[in-house]
């Protein structure tokens, strides 16, 4: 069944303004509101036919929420909305600084296992990391601003590289940690 | 069952009525039932006065299991007979469960379905008609303090029970004869605890270890908005193993070779009795001499236990650590001790360490989770007025499919907010390819192998195309229980195939009729009675709800047109409703529902609007006290 909302983009369902700068307090007040409207438990007394649809608009909710939530989902959202398919912005073509700096923060990151103290060394890398990602998402806010859809899905890749990065680095983590 | 009230047509339908709505925990060792009444939650008794039904079941007597404290005195006697901690066994498949089986001392039946049955002096029973037992009890003995039928329940899951584990335990209550309004994860519920009490705001940790399972989950707290946001755990650890670790090391200590299944039993008794005295005491007895005679007795000092223990207890902050950083938060406001072993003054030592918090223990660990999941129960049973509590919750475990060379593609990651709805596109592996087997599969491994499997189910009918061309959504969808729907649609020709995960090893609906028809309950209810019953219940929700909806909104929603032909319907499902004809209230309950889906969007959407209103309002006021 077709309705209005479904096809509402996430931003208009929150009603905040199609940018990736979002005012995550602002966003979680919505959401957190929108819910408790239309979660199945408000319709846990209700036929069966409204408490499916509870069940739909409430799923699509936590989806536009979970989308907005996290910076390199909205990104991709974003350039979604903007045309650009999912295969097209990871064809991006990386530059080959990156890559390199690539390469080395991952053979740093599989020496951890030998060190004496892996842990500084890993909040260091971390930290690192964390900080690349804060760089490309402001390259992707600005180029986004500025329509240059190709430089921000670039941005977008060089994020997804880094968060792969980090995941890795806390899987690492944990390996430490029970050893 | 008692009648239903059926309004005349064109008359207001009955006053609302307070629904009896109860909150069960079905735990490990013990159960228990709660209740709200005059605003206040609180565990109901049996008529000796205990609250506590301890989760055994014996099989010994052919005409019927005995259950609670009378079976568990006859567990050193009968241990065969007698199910201990059979929760541990939910929904597993039979190789899964052997060794806890074989430390059990229980005989696996076998079962073509691979599903777990233990042999008794009763027959087969499996996991979950015990656990109906025990439900059956807690259900017997609301309702007699209550005055009547329940309505329906709300019953505790650990947070990391898998799709198996809360589809046999959902089940369970059916057997049982118990309407589920909902499975709640055990340490949301303890949040509700304590949460409603406080009125807390913050982010809370909820440490639950039980007898059997270890749950952690960490969540947000907002103007009655109860988000999760990680949960973790570990469904094979809990107090049974502290037991476990003092019988091994007695054993050790005494070079006590070969023991009959009635003198482990005993030494597992005596093992909790130590440790339950080493909470207060520095040193316990543990009577073996009278268990083993000859082998003397021994003392066990609170020191000699926490070695014993220690490994155990940090495996539980290794979970902790995970879960912490699932939730992105950096420290906890709070941090909520539930379950009967976080008595052990050690874990309470350790996790007030790792949080670098004094935990709560206001409310007895023993009865958190029951009355927490009581007030779920009132407010899901429409007792409360709305908007005054809600619960977001998560999926514990990432649901997946398996992809070409057996790899886990996942489609919903753990600790997503529930209910769900992601689709992923696939496509076809060669050319001609007419059919795709879907796997789905539950868990983080990176290998299918590794992993958890819950279904299996074919799409047929893509038409032949070159490999890759096909374009195959798989649609995953979990509702607010946790229960998974997948289904699969090939886009260019509109081929679809779809399944509701019910685990190889879980019961099939004809198996539950069967097994109601033949349970101690139902056994004088004719099914024909029972069809008709809960039909006519389903008609009579759909016509109140419509009732209350069309008064709030048809003026302003519907044009005249509309309403009348809703009106119409209503007519027809009421008349239906009056007579017997289970086929015919069927046929008009589904056609006035999809009659009036239209009005429910319109209902839906308008409660954005407000939702949204509401909040710009709020936002002001903010602004302008700030």
């Amino acid at each position: 069944m077709p309705s209005r909302n479904f096809s509402q983009n996430y931003f208009e369902l929150f009603d905040l303004p199609v940018q990736f700068a979002v005012d995550t307090a602002v966003l979680g007040r919505r959401y957190r509101q929108l819910q408790q409207e239309l979660h199945p438990d408000r319709y846990a007394a209700a036929a069966a036919h409204e408490q499916r649809m509870a069940v739909q608009y409430s799923a699509f909710v936590n989806e536009a929420y979970a989308t907005l939530r996290t910076p390199l989902k909205r990104a991709l959202y974003l350039l979604e909305l903007s045309g650009m398919t999912q295969q097209e912005v990871s064809r991006q073509q990386l530059d080959g600084g990156f890559l390199i700096e690539q390469m080395e923060l991952r053979e740093k990151l599989e020496t951890l296992h030998d060190l004496v103290d892996p842990d500084t060394v890993l909040d260091h890398l971390v930290t690192e990391i964390s900080g690349d990602i804060g760089t490309h998402q402001a390259e992707f806010a600005a180029a986004f601003e500025q329509s240059e859809l190709q430089a921000a899905a670039s941005a977008c890749v060089k994020m997804q590289y880094l968060e792969k990065l980090l995941l890795e680095a806390e899987q690492i983590e944990s390996e430490l940690m029970e050893r | 069952m008692a009648l239903m009230q059926i309004a005349e047509p064109g008359q207001s339908p009955v006053p609302h009525q307070e629904k009896r709505a109860v909150g069960i925990d079905l735990g490990t060792t013990n159960s228990l039932v709660a209740t709200v009444r005059g605003g206040r939650a609180d565990v109901l008794p049996d008529a000796d006065g205990s609250v506590m039904l301890p989760s055994v079941v014996n099989y010994s007597d052919t005409s019927g299991a005995l259950v609670g404290a009378r079976a568990l005195a006859m567990a050193s006697e009968h241990p065969e007979d007698t199910l201990v901690s059979v929760k541990r066994f939910m929904g597993r498949g039979r190789a899964d469960a052997q060794r806890d089986a074989q430390r059990s001392h229980y005989r696996l039946g076998d079962s073509e379905s691979g599903m777990v049955s233990f042999v008794t002096s009763s027959g087969d029973v499996s996991p979950v008609q015990a656990s109906a037992e025990i439900l059956a009890v807690l259900r017997e003995r609301a309702r007699e303090t209550l005055g009547g039928d329940i309505d329906g329940a709300v019953i505790t899951v650990p947070a990391y029970f898998d799709e198996a584990q809360r589809q046999a335990t959902k089940d369970a209550a059916t057997l049982a004869g118990l309407r589920v309004l909902r499975l709640l994860n055990e340490p949301t519920a303890a949040a509700v605890a304590y949460g409603l009490d406080a009125g807390e705001e913050g982010v809370i940790a909820v440490y639950d270890l039980g007898g059997g399972t270890f749950d952690i989950s960490i969540l947000r707290l907002h103007r009655g908005v109860f988000e999760v946001l990680a949960t973790g755990g570990d469904t094979a650890l809990g107090g049974d193993d502290f037991d476990a670790a003092i019988v091994a090391w007695v054993v050790d200590e005494l070079n006590l070779a070969s023991l009959r299944p009635g003198q482990h039993r005993g030494l597992q008794a005596a093992a909790r009795h130590a440790k339950e005295r080493l909470s207060g005491a520095e040193s316990a007895v543990l009577p073996v001499d009278k268990i083993v005679p000859g082998a003397g007795d021994l003392t066990l000092t609170r020191e000699g236990f926490e070695a014993l223990i220690q490994p155990l207890v940090k495996r539980t902050l290794r979970a902790c650590r995970r879960c912490l950083r699932d939730a992105q938060v950096e420290e906890v406001d709070d941090v909520v001790m539930v379950g009967g072993s976080t008595r052990v003054p050690l874990v309470r030592e350790v996790v007030a360490d790792f949080f670098q918090r004094e935990p709560l223990t206001d409310i007895d660990p023993d009865k958190v989770v029951a009355i927490g999941a009581a007030i779920q129960a009132d407010i899901l049973a429409g007792n409360r007025p709305e908007g005054d509590l809600l619960l977001l919750d998560v999926i514990p475990l990432s649901l997946g499919l398996e992809t070409m060379g057996g790899l886990v593609e996942k489609i919903v990651p753990r600790n997503t907010t529930i209910p769900v709805a992601r689709a992923q596109e696939f496509t076809t592996f060669k050319d001609g390819q007419t059919a795709l087997a879907l796997h789905i599969v539950q868990g983080e491994r990176e290998l299918a192998a590794d992993s958890r499997s819950l279904a299996r189910f074919e799409l047929r009918g893509i038409p032949p195309m070159v490999a890759g061309a096909a374009r195959i959504k798989v649609v995953f969808e979990v509702d607010a229980d946790g229960l998974l729907h997948v289904s699969a649609r090939e886009e260019t020709t509109g081929a679809q195939s779809s399944v509701t995960v019910k685990p190889s090893f879980g019961l099939s609906d004809e198996q539950i009729t069967d097994m109601l028809q033949t349970s101690f309950s139902h056994a004088q209810e004719d099914k024909q009675a029972r069809q008709l019953a809960e039909q006519r219940l389903d008609a009579q929700q759909l016509l109140e709800g419509l009732d209350a909806a069309l008064a709030d909104d048809a003026a302003e929603l519907l044009s005249q047109a509309e309403c009348e032909a809703l009106h119409q319907k209503m007519r027809e499902l009421r008349d239906a409703a009056a007579g017997d004809d289970v086929e015919q209230i069927r046929r008009l309950t589904e056609s006035l529902g999809r009659a009036s889906e239209a009005f429910a969007a319109r209902r839906m959407d308008k409660s954005i609007k407000q939702a949204l209103a509401g909040v710009s309002l709020e936002e002001l006021d903010k602004e302008i006290s700030e």
